[in-house]
């Protein structure tokens, strides 16, 4: 049966997550995902309010990049935090965006060996180990924590292109493919067999998530409005064969990025068509969106993440979700 | 302003309708920043054990409502038909 997670973004207080993280747990959601850009508040103390504030639902950064928080640093973290919510833990790892990493002057450097190695090293050092580590990208030299670190935290590789997929699938317990449409799911899901046969696992032995940009309302033009914004960046940021995949124009696209660039809102928003909201977001009534998720599921998902914006009103979204479209799937 | 006086003439029967519409206005309102965080953990406090529509409930969500979006309050309890109540909000506003 598929899970259904549910990701925030701590530009917003806390409280205002923990009330969504308290309401989602009651509404039938089992995994919660806090996302981690330097310019948010902070994963780590979100994660660790939200372990207090909820009693069964699994949690983790959604994702973290070994670039800006050196995997010594997540792997005492994510320990720490698995002592405040014992077996509800897992961790996301993804390369970071550009844009984020631009912004603070690090280089995205072999984002492939980046990942499989600050892996390496976070299991390393969860397991009590002392790491001396001489990778391509890290080292360390004799990391070990001073405290006995407990239970075993499982990790996600967040993926897009091919070989990320493929070595998410050979080296996580779980991977976070970042994508809505049900033709590049499909795609994602048989590049993470590859990597998952290429391991000798099966693809059932790991958990499949799709983590789209979400937005539900029972009337599809708010729907649609709410889901403009993310959209926009994720056109913005698609390669050019993404974009003709879903017959969208790549001039159009190209547009939007110089919009965005500019920091024109508006061009940048008006250029969004209904064509790019259904290729890079999973948005409509609780119906359109039940739709969508069935077709996901014949990809091999075994998890849905809501993704934001979620929805116009958030609340109101929760709701939606957990009284129409969980249901639906648990029958 | 004394809110738990406030909220002891709210019947029974409309507090969780009451309530509902005070965690709107918190939720959906654009002033952040003037939560205070002892009212913001009690008020998460309350919801964990979904309590939000008791008398202690309720007075830390009117207590922030007001202080978040003083207007907008007084507009929902008057909708509300808590008349008395809006009343005396919007005059403790005008005296401060």
């Amino acid at each position: 049966m598929v899970k259904f997670g549910i990701e925030f973004v701590p530009r917003e207080p806390y409280w205002k997550i923990m009330y969504y993280a308290i309401q989602a747990e009651r509404g039938g959601f089992s995994n919660l995902w806090i996302t981690d850009h330097f310019n948010d508040r902070n994963v780590y103390v979100t994660l660790a309010t939200a372990a207090i504030h909820t009693n069964k639902m699994t949690l983790g950064p959604g994702v973290t990049n070994p670039y800006i928080v050196n995997p010594v640093f997540t792997a005492q973290a994510i320990v720490t935090l698995n002592e405040l919510a014992p077996g509800r833990v897992v961790l996301g790892m993804g390369a970071g965006d550009k844009t984020t990493l631009d912004a603070v002057g690090v280089e995205m450097e072999k984002p492939l060996t980046a990942i499989r190695e600050s892996i390496d090293i976070i299991r390393k050092m969860i397991s009590g180990e002392s790491v001396a580590y001489q990778g391509e990208v890290f080292k360390t030299a004799g990391a070990k924590f001073l405290f006995k670190p407990k239970g075993k935290i499982p990790v996600y590789v967040g993926a897009q292109g091919p070989k990320m997929l493929a070595l998410a699938g050979k080296i996580g317990d779980g991977v976070l493919i970042n994508a809505s449409h049900p033709k590049d799911v499909e795609y994602a899901v048989n590049c993470v067999k590859e990597g998952v046969t290429a391991s000798g696992k099966r693809l059932d032995e790991i958990d499949v998530a799709a983590y789209p940009s979400f937005s539900v309302h029972e009337d599809i033009k708010k729907a649609s409005k709410t889901a403009v914004p993310a959209v926009s960046f994720i056109v913005a940021g698609s390669p050019p064969q993404v974009l003709e995949r879903h017959g969208i124009d790549v001039k159009k696209a190209e547009e939007i990025k110089e919009a965005l660039k500019a920091n024109d809102w508006g061009r940048a928003f008006s250029g969004v068509t209904p064509e790019m909201i259904g290729a890079f977001s999973v948005c409509g009534t609780p119906e359109m969106c039940i739709e969508r998720i069935a077709e996901l599921l014949k990809s091999g998902i075994s998890q849905f993440v809501v993704g934001s914006p979620i929805g116009a009103n958030v609340r109101e979204a929760i709701d939606l979700v957990s009284e129409k479209i969980i249901p639906h799937f648990k029958t | 302003m004394e809110y738990d006086k406030l909220v002891e003439a709210i019947a029974v029967e409309k507090r969780r309708m009451v309530s509902d519409r005070l965690v709107d206005i918190i939720l959906t309102s654009k002033n952040d920043e003037k939560m205070p965080s002892q009212l913001a953990n009690a008020i998460l406090s309350h919801w964990q054990k979904d309590i939000l529509s008791t008398q202690d409930g309720l007075t830390a969500l009117l207590e922030a409502a007001v202080i978040l979006e003083p207007e907008k309050t007084v507009t929902a309890l008057t909708e509300l038909q808590l008349t008395g109540i809006a009343e005396q909000v919007k005059g403790a506003l005008v005296k401060v």
